[in-house]
């Protein structure tokens, strides 16, 4: 049992909304690195600025001007966010603020070592104490010789925005995540929903409704192209199945009568058995009906296989000049019996790669074609000619000509022109030429106009030709 | 002339040999490929006539194992596959000649004749007559009595295969395919037209007409029918 694959909607649906959460969480990390680093750069500058005005102070007036500052600043500050302490050079506490908060605090020997000689600028560090939530930030400033200014802030006023951005953040995650999950998930149902269609059309279709078609609301173009080619390829189904009836239907019909002519004659000749002459002339009759069916039946044949190109890799050389004036050859006594007259001008050594039997048969079609329809005292001209646009051949009669509404019908199967009159053909003369000339490349057509004769013309590309 | 028949459905079987037989043959049928083989490698025969679909042993394989043995036997394959892949393949596999079902006896007939005719290789004669009527294929002229008759190429290659099969009838394929090498039938009066000129050339004037026209079968070169 194969895995039936996962809906298109849904694995879209996840997808974007998950690439869309992705991003979301992303954009989120980089603005918080980012607030999160402007506020300790800042925290940084301000310390580093305030050692810079604490030098100013001691230039100014010496440790009392100093100690009197940091007094200053010890009591505008909050005890519990800052705490400010001036150290000489060996670590001596020449001034203190209130370390209540500050339980464990002690002199960094290295780095108070490292900004004292006024080599370095202040030294900044970070540490955690017990009784507080967040980091402090710790400096350690050259002040003057001996003079060492050891300052630390809290950071919590900086923890506490970047908290209220997660908070924000978080808030607006999930109110915007369910949101994008449905809107993604409306999306891309919709772009699917002409899918679903089109396989209920091919549903219906393989169900035998060979009618249905896929007609979708504002599709994207991929998906209309898709139901424009499915609309196609059904209606191709559609006539061929109809044309395949048409045809069984037609043989169908066309072997009843000769058969039924057989039975019938049979019949009557049994019930006058005495009757030789009978006899003879009914075995006579069902040898005509025979050879009537079996030459219905092969020329079916033929037609589909000249159709489906089959024995087109049998292909030679042909001179088609001389088949052409070969084939009116063979015809002339008939279109003489007939007070026909048969005009040719051919163009010599014209050559086209094909199959030999099947053109041969093709212009046989076309010349047989126009001496039934052409009546005594007429004529048809054929002309085999040349040029850049290939190779034509034109058969052109003075007789009846095809009523306008069946022109375009003429090269279909089992069209036959004068329904009364029957002769020898089987309405499959013309398709079959149209089947051949086709397969060689080539396109025929016909022009026409009651009572002025028609003009077939079949032409074949360069690409067929030979020279 | 001794033929052998392989062919396994019976009635055509039995149509063949009494033909076969009325016409001066002596014919044997075998009824499946194997024994067919058997015969044939008997080598008894002057001509076989092989059905291509048969039980044991099909037709192909039966001609593929005679020549293998450089068994000369000439071949007149029977099918009722008519497609020209399938005429080759017989051709090529060894077969003489090729005839679809469903067949004229006649053409069978003929057939078979001209096959003996090649394989006997006998001279050809440069003249060829019947009744008072005499055709000269070198000169390519032809006299009725002492009457001189202006033919033209097509009529002439006609008349010819008409007198070759001198008292044979001779159908419209047979014609269409010998003659004039068309390999189908137009399904129109191409060739009655051909012989009725031919007849208004030939059998005009004359108390005895030569050419026929059997209905249904086709033509015949012969005296005034019964």
């Amino acid at each position: 049992m194969t895995k039936r694959p996962s809906s298109l909607a849904s694995r879209l649906t996840r997808h974007y909304a998950g690439a869309f959460a992705l991003f979301l969480a992303a954009a989120f990390i980089a603005l918080y690195a980012a607030v999160s680093a402007l506020l300790s750069y800042r925290m940084d500058e301000d310390l580093s600025e305030d050692i810079e005005e604490f030098q100013h102070f001691y230039h100014a007036g010496g440790d009392s001007e100093l100690i009197a500052e940091l007094q200053k600043e010890a009591a505008t500050e909050d005890p519990e966010e800052t705490f400010l302490r001036l150290l000489d050079g060996d670590g001596k506490v020449l001034y203190v603020s209130n370390l209540h908060y500050w339980p464990g605090l002690a002199t960094r020997p290295d780095l108070l070592r490292q900004v004292r000689t006024g080599n370095s600028d202040p030294v900044l560090h970070s540490d955690h104490f017990d009784d507080q939530d967040y980091p402090a930030r710790i400096v350690y400033g050259y002040i003057a010789p001996n003079r060492v200014l050891h300052i630390g802030e809290s950071t919590e006023e900086n923890g506490e925005i970047l908290q209220v951005l997660l908070a924000a953040f978080v808030l607006i995650a999930l109110l915007i995540l369910p949101l994008s999950w449905l809107v993604s998930r409306a999306v891309a149902r919709r772009a699917v929903s002409g899918l679903a269609e089109i396989g209920r059309a091919a549903a219906d279709i393989e169900r035998g409704d060979l009618s249905r078609r896929v007609q979708l609301d504002d599709p994207g173009a991929e998906i209309q192209q898709l139901a424009d080619g499915f609309n196609a390829m059904a209606e191709r189904i559609r006539s061929l199945v109809k044309e395949m009836r048409e045809m069984i239907d037609n043989i169908a019909h066309d072997l009843r009568s000769p058969i039924t002519r057989i039975r019938v004659l049979s019949e009557h000749a049994l019930s006058q058995p005495e009757d030789r002459a009978l006899i003879r002339n009914t075995l006579s009759d069902t040898l005509v009906e025979c050879d009537r069916v079996i030459h219905l039946i092969n020329t079916t044949l033929d037609v589909a296989e000249a159709e489906a190109g089959v024995g087109q890799h049998l292909v030679e050389e042909i001179n088609l000049s001389e088949m052409t004036e070969g084939v009116c050859e063979l015809f002339e006594a008939l279109a003489e019996e007939k007070g026909v007259q048969l005009n040719r001008q051919l163009m010599p050594g014209r050559r086209l790669y094909g199959n030999q039997g099947n053109l041969q048969r093709m212009i046989a079609n076309l010349l047989d074609n126009a001496i039934k329809y052409t009546p005594a005292g007429g004529h048809i001209n054929i002309h085999l000619r040349s040029d850049n646009d290939g190779i034509q051949l034109v058969i052109a009669d003075d007789g009846g000509g095809i009523p306008l509404q069946d022109q375009s019908r003429v090269f279909d199967r089992y069209y036959r022109g004068d329904q009364s009159r029957r002769e020898n053909g089987c309405g499959l003369g013309l398709s079959f030429a149209r089947a051949v000339v086709r397969a060689h490349g080539g396109e025929i057509s016909v022009s026409s106009a009651p009572g002025e004769g028609s003009t077939f013309t079949v032409a074949f590309p360069p690409a067929s030709c030979a020279n | 002339m001794k033929l052998l028949l392989i062919e396994d459905d019976q009635v055509v079987a039995d149509f063949i040999c009494r033909g076969m037989r009325e016409s001066g043959f002596q014919i044997e049928h075998c009824a499946d490929g194997v024994s067919g083989l058997n015969c044939a490698l008997q080598n008894g025969y002057d001509l076989a006539i092989v059905d291509l679909m048969l039980p044991g042993l099909d037709g192909i394989a039966l001609i593929d194992q005679l020549r293998a043995k450089k068994i000369s036997l000439p071949i007149i394959i029977l099918s009722a596959r008519r497609s020209v892949d399938e005429r080759i393949d017989g051709l090529q596999h060894g077969g003489d000649d090729y005839l679809t079902k469903p067949f004229s006896f006649n053409e069978l007939l003929a057939r078979v004749e001209a096959l003996l005719r090649r394989a006997s290789s006998t001279v050809e004669s440069t003249s060829l007559s019947f009744a008072d009527l005499n055709i000269d294929l070198l000169a390519r002229t032809v006299t009725r009595g002492d009457r001189k008759i202006d033919l033209q190429p097509r009529e002439f290659a006609l008349l010819e295969y008409l007198i070759r099969n001198q008292g044979h009838v001779v159908s419209k394929t047979m014609i269409m395919d010998r003659v004039w090498n068309y390999q189908f039938d137009p399904g129109t009066n191409v060739v009655e037209a051909r012989i009725s000129k031919l007849r208004e050339k030939i059998d005009r004037g004359c108390e005895r007409p030569l050419i026929h026209t059997i209905r249904g079968l086709g033509y015949v070169l012969k005296h005034t029918d019964d």
